[in-house]
């Protein structure tokens, strides 16, 4: 009898458990839904986002100096630069910006460590390509297409 | 006959690497009768990048963006330790502010570590609906960290003497906003989770871990202190503001599977109560100290600092020449350590608990490999 009364409270309990797990389901299934149907409906980026970096435009162009602070603090290696100065006593003014974002980990220690804040995170994140050359870029060609907007 | 060389056959079970409830690239190699496991193996090491190597061969601000790749779910608490365990050794004082930022922060990434375990682990256990509400919550925090830190897993947030961004409006919205949030879905979790019948068959009394055994594998974290035991780097060994602020540390009795689920439960409200205070007194002030070398070196020493990760005790063992490069940085991951006791408590159950079992010690493999 005891048993039989054990196991009718097993089965009483069990089944009250479920009926409140389904009642928190159909609470939440009369609330607004919470995904967000990607390709078309996008959130709006946070203000720190961090993309692939890019050179600031300004209107002289950009600020880089080639002086190589972020080639040697980068933790992965990937940016190299080479500076050109247009006659002997010139300041030396960067070329060719490679970065090769394929390698990046987005820690950030180039755009702090630029003296001449040249550097900022971009706000892109479809990055996504076929090849990991396409990860390759130079960032003053970038900027030359571009439209300089100060 | 037929029947008894059936029963007595022992039979060999390759669990993983591949499989998806080992969360990862672990292989565990089961030595079965029938349906019992009479020994397990823990294979590790594929996913094996050679971090402790890769420190060596960098400077101390270089490896930062390491940290977070060994424990990707709770990664800011990694960096948080590796900035710590430096500042300590090279005696720099982090102002206020940044250091109350940092304890938000890595408190959010906690909550969103254990809201990940808790939603995988239940989907190991057959249960899906929970996990859509874990990573609804868990998707709060990532886009409130997203706000400060730029990034949504592997952050790179602290810095020597401080970190890299100030806190903007949206944050601090987005943190009041979330924490009454999560406690009316605490709430409901228990409803769903903490008392259904089927989740209590499968893990009361499953996978009992004693507070000697515990003890002997030097096994810590929510783990340890679900069988019993009161031990808590923040408060064992406090580091950062955390003396100043008032939190329990949840014990479980038992040692079983469902103690571990709910001493991670209950943690997370700790966790709210920490976020709640540390929001409460956030001084104002500078977030990076002032006159900190770009790349600082600590003198020459070894040097040892502990850390409460989301899954244990996390040991930094630094050893510098006072040069620009580390010369030799050892990390006691606890991970490892919880890994070590599964054998142990997987010798006699049935295949079918050692999911519910490995699950429940919440192992992040990378962290283990490294």
């Amino acid at each position: 009898m005891r048993a039989l009364w054990e196991y009718l409270w097993g089965v009483l309990s069990g089944a009250w458990s479920l009926a409140a797990g389904m009642g928190v389901t159909l609470r939440y299934m009369l609330q607004p839904v919470a995904t967000v149907q990607y390709p078309r409906q996008r959130l709006p980026l946070p203000e720190a986002f961090r993309g692939p970096i890019r050179l600031r435009a300004f209107p002289d162009g950009h600020h880089c100096v080639a002086c190589g602070e972020c080639w040697r603090t980068c933790p992965s290696g990937v940016i190299k630069v080479q500076g050109l100065k247009a006659q002997a006593k010139d300041h030396n003014r960067a070329r060719y910006f490679f970065i090769d974002f394929s390698r990046c980990s987005l820690c950030g220690l180039c755009v702090e460590v630029c003296p001449q804040q040249a550097l900022a995170f971009s706000r892109e994140y479809e990055t996504v390509g076929p090849s990991r050359y396409l990860g390759v870029k130079d960032l003053i060609a970038a900027l030359e297409q571009e439209e300089v907007v100060p | 006959m037929l029947r008894k060389t059936l029963i007595h056959d022992t039979f060999y079970l390759n669990l993983g690497p591949q499989h998806p409830s080992t969360h990862g690239v672990l292989r565990l190699l089961l030595r079965l009768e029938g349906e019992r496991v009479v020994e397990c193996q823990p294979v590790i090491g594929y996913s094996h990048r050679g971090h402790e190597h890769m420190a060596q061969n960098r400077s101390w601000l270089q490896f930062l963006p390491n940290t977070s790749r060994m424990d990707y779910l709770s990664a800011l608490l990694y960096n948080h330790a590796y900035c710590l365990a430096v500042e300590r050794a090279c005696g720099i004082t982090v102002p206020p502010r940044a250091e109350y930022i940092r304890v938000i922060c890595a408190e959010l990434n906690r909550i969103a570590s254990h809201l990940l375990w808790f939603g995988a682990y239940l989907l190991d256990l057959g249960a899906f609906t929970p996990f859509l509400y874990a990573f609804d919550d868990r998707e709060d925090i990532l886009a409130i960290l997203g706000e400060v830190t730029g990034s949504r897993l592997t952050y790179c947030y602290c810095r020597f003497g401080g970190v890299a961004r100030d806190l903007n409006q949206a944050f601090l919205d987005g943190v009041r906003a979330f924490i009454p949030k999560l406690r009316r879905r605490l709430k409901d979790y228990h409803t769903l989770v903490s008392k259904n019948v089927i989740f209590l068959n499968r893990t009361k009394g499953i996978g009992v871990m004693s507070p000697e055994q515990a003890r002997d594998y030097a096994v810590t974290g929510p783990n340890l202190r679900a069988s019993g035991v009161n031990y808590d780097v923040r408060k064992a060994e406090p580091y950062s503001v955390y003396p100043e602020l008032d939190f329990e540390v949840p014990l479980g009795e038992h040692g079983d599977c469902y103690d571990r689920y709910y001493v991670r439960l209950l943690e997370m409200e700790q966790s709210l109560r920490i976020v709640e205070q540390a929001l409460e007194r956030l001084p104002s002030g500078p977030i990076r100290a002032a006159g900190v070398e770009q790349e600082p070196a600590p003198p020459p020493g070894a040097y040892h600092f502990a850390y409460e990760s989301a899954r244990g005790q996390l040991g930094i063992y630094l050893v510098s020449d006072g040069g620009r490069i580390p010369v030799r940085m050892k990390w006691r991951v606890p991970s490892f350590s919880n890994l070590s006791v599964l054998p142990e408590l997987l010798a006699g159950t049935l295949v079918a608990d050692t999911i519910a079992i490995l699950g429940s010690l919440d192992l992040v493999i990378p962290e283990i490999d490294r």
